[in-house]
């Protein structure tokens, strides 16, 4: 998951572009000082086929937020000058509230939820994978999203009630625990779209740390067995190095 | 050690015992000075008194009455006119004045020859052959040249008192000032030789005689409080050294060893370029040994922030039992993946002071831990036991359990049971869940006595 090598930006990309939904252009802001950093954004996000604008400090990008609008911007915890909380403060009390996912070096849970309660809606410790940033920008971006069904939710032949928790495929019932049925919701909810394991823990389990052992995949391959094995055409796909995602054949 | 001792005269001790007694000293010597100048102002004032109501009255016969009357009264009473020597002593026998009326070429005509003085007040001596006590003396010129003379001897007590005054004086000087030296250089020393004990310890220590200890004796007085702190710091000192070596070991295989194979990855990387399969394969081991680096780190960092307490500001009411029941089921199939089987029995309604997210880091780190270490086909437990006084949390495997050697090290970082390090983990995991436990004052312990390992932990109960 912590994995930074562009091979990783590789596959998600290929990932991503093979798909015919779920992907299209993004404008993002990155607010970043570390040169190195910076380019290695830059370069992954455009791969990713995404326009960039790279500021090195808050008020250059404060100005190009104030004559241009952006689906997301990645915004450095440690800024010259200012703090990236303050930063954020500083974007929110000016009524500008794209997502902002933000990046940081440091791992104490108190900076992390001072950063959240700051109105930043994700957060990313350093170093990273592409594909996780990747993944994690395409789920707080605030795109026109395609309505979802309150109740149901149904992709190819597979659906799922939301409201009385079951999942059918074809005219078979699934039986899925309640944790594998929020696996599959939450795998759902982004279809076409990388779900790294990070991003399962959090959202399905809650979990902010890092287990040693192989937790998503224990429940993944269960899910996958009960929803993908019985059938012809499989569902869900491992993303090799990157994570899980749903989507039609 | 210090070759050179500084000089006793340079201690504080022995500074402040001077000062102390050229105060002490000073202050006596005030006191002794101004009560005995009262005592004699006094007695010299009643005496001058005395002198002078014997000068009126005489003035007031002499000019009332005339010459003759004085001499009569006052001088002659007796029958002699001119007291001779010897005479003296009977008249003092009686009263203790003096007088003497002398005409105006100041030839005697009545009373004691033998005592002359001038105008005013003189301290005098009689010209007498035996008597040489001091007197005081007055003379009063009469009308036509006459004079008489009132005299009384200085009283005796006056020189007792100012002798004693000045006997105490020398002895304040002489005795009392060489004792406060004597004293103060002895006590100086004492302390020298206590404090010199524990400063020699100090620099033994910091020249790296880390077990050199304090000397301390039996009387338990603050020196030996000292020490005794000093010894105490030491301890931990020691301890904290010993860990950082632990530490140090740890760093120094946990992080080289993947280090250097990410070096010879790369190496090997640069080498096989033609052979895209085989990148993509040392990429991948690559990685995997990066992301257990980062692993070390981010448990590092964790532990540093719980132990540093900083979390106990964020504590709310956590249900412990919802919390251990979706471990339960988030662990349950990676058990039954590891071909060990689990059973989880929940007390509802536990609730605790604590920090979620830290929470359910400890429950993981224990259930990896049995996932890792506990044997093939091992039971494992995770029991939830709450009433109102407290909560217990026992995480239980059947074997193979922890070698006593090893029960009293396992909660050290990077300490492992397995000294080859062969199995996963960093050896931070039960670290981290001690340090957490000691964070939300649960009480851990390590049960010893079952063929398994049970890790119990008592967390006092919210109501």
């Amino acid at each position: 998951m912590k994995r930074r090598c562009l091979r990783d930006v590789q596959t998600a990309v290929d990932y991503a572009k093979s798909l015919q939904t779920g992907f299209c252009v993004m404008n993002i802001l990155i607010v970043e000082d570390d040169t190195e950093n910076g380019r290695y954004l830059e370069r992954g996000l455009q791969e990713a086929g995404w326009q960039t604008v790279w500021h090195n400090n808050p008020q250059a990008a404060m100005l190009t937020l104030s004559g241009r609008v952006f689906d997301v911007i990645v915004l450095d915890r440690m800024l010259p000058g200012m703090d990236g909380v303050d930063a954020l403060r500083l974007m929110r009390g000016a009524n500008i509230t794209t997502p902002v996912l933000m990046l940081t070096a440091r791992t104490s849970i108190a900076d992390r939820v001072e950063g959240l309660e700051a109105g930043a809606d994700d957060y990313l410790i350093k170093p990273f994978a592409m594909s996780e940033l990747i993944a994690r920008l395409k789920i707080i971006a605030r795109r026109p999203k395609k309505e979802i069904a309150k109740g149901a939710i149904t992709l190819h032949d597979l659906t799922l009630d939301r409201m009385k928790r079951t999942a059918q495929r074809g005219d078979l019932l699934l039986d899925l625990s309640p944790l594998e049925f929020r696996l599959l919701e939450c795998l759902m909810l982004h279809p076409g779209q990388v779900m790294t394991r990070t991003i399962l823990l959090e959202q399905v389990w809650g979990y902010r740390f890092d287990p040693k052992t192989s937790l998503v995949q224990t429940h993944m391959s269960r899910l996958r067995a009960k929803v993908d094995k019985p059938f012809d055409v499989d569902l869900i796909r491992t993303i090799r190095g990157a994570g899980y995602a749903i989507d039609a054949p | 050690m210090p070759s050179t001792r500084p000089s006793v005269l340079r201690s504080a001790v022995f500074r402040r015992v001077i000062w102390a007694c050229a105060g002490f000293v000073t202050v006596a010597m005030t006191l002794l000075w101004v009560v005995s100048g009262t005592m004699l102002f006094r007695i010299d004032a009643a005496q001058e008194a005395r002198i002078l109501e014997s000068i009126t009255y005489a003035q007031e016969v002499y000019y009332g009455r005339g010459a003759d009357a004085l001499i009569d009264e006052e001088i002659a009473d007796n029958g002699v006119l001119i007291w001779d020597d010897d005479l003296i002593y009977a008249v003092l026998e009686q009263e203790n004045q003096l007088i003497v009326l002398r005409n105006a070429a100041y030839d005697p005509v009545a009373g004691f020859p033998g005592l002359y003085a001038d105008v005013g007040w003189h301290i005098t001596q009689l010209d007498h052959p035996e008597i040489e006590a001091p007197v005081r003396a007055y003379l009063e010129a009469l009308r036509g040249g006459e004079t008489i003379t009132i005299a009384e001897f200085v009283p005796e007590r006056r020189f007792v008192i100012l002798e004693f005054a000045w006997a105490i004086t020398f002895a304040l000087i002489l005795i009392v000032l060489p004792l406060a030296l004597i004293t103060g250089y002895l006590l100086s020393r004492w302390v020298f030789r206590r404090i010199d004990g524990i400063s020699d310890t100090a620099a033994a220590v910091a020249l790296g005689q880390m077990t050199q200890r304090a000397p301390q004796s039996d009387d338990y007085d603050e020196f030996d409080r000292l020490a005794g702190g000093i010894n105490q710091m030491l301890d931990q000192v020691a301890a904290l050294n010993a860990n950082i070596e632990a530490v140090s070991v740890g760093v120094a295989h946990d992080l080289r060893t993947p280090l250097t194979n990410i070096g010879g990855r790369l190496e090997l990387i640069s080498r096989d370029r033609m052979d895209a399969a085989a990148v993509e394969d040392h990429v991948t081991a690559a990685e995997g040994y990066l992301s257990q680096l980062l692993g070390i780190f981010d448990a590092l960092l964790r532990l540093g922030e719980v132990e540093a307490g900083k979390r106990k500001a964020a504590f709310d009411a956590v249900n412990l039992s919802d919390l251990a029941q979706g471990m339960a089921d988030a662990y349950a199939p990676v058990f039954e993946e590891a071909n060990k089987s689990f059973s989880a029995h929940i007390d509802p309604g536990a609730r605790i002071s604590g920090d979620r997210e830290l929470l359910e880091q400890l429950v993981a780190n224990l259930l990896e831990n049995a996932v890792e270490h506990a044997r093939d086909a091992a039971q494992v437990g995770l029991t939830l036991r709450r009433d109102d006084e407290k909560t217990m949390l026992i995480i239980s495997d059947d074997g193979p359990g922890i070698a006593p050697a090893n029960r009293a090290r396992i909660f050290e970082r990077f300490y492992r049971a397995d000294a080859s390090r062969a199995t996963p983990g960093n050896g931070l995991g039960l670290s981290l869940v001690k340090a957490i436990a000691d964070l939300h004052g649960a009480e851990m312990t390590l049960d010893a006595d079952t063929p398994g390992a049970v890790f119990t932990l008592v967390f006092p109960s919210l109501r």
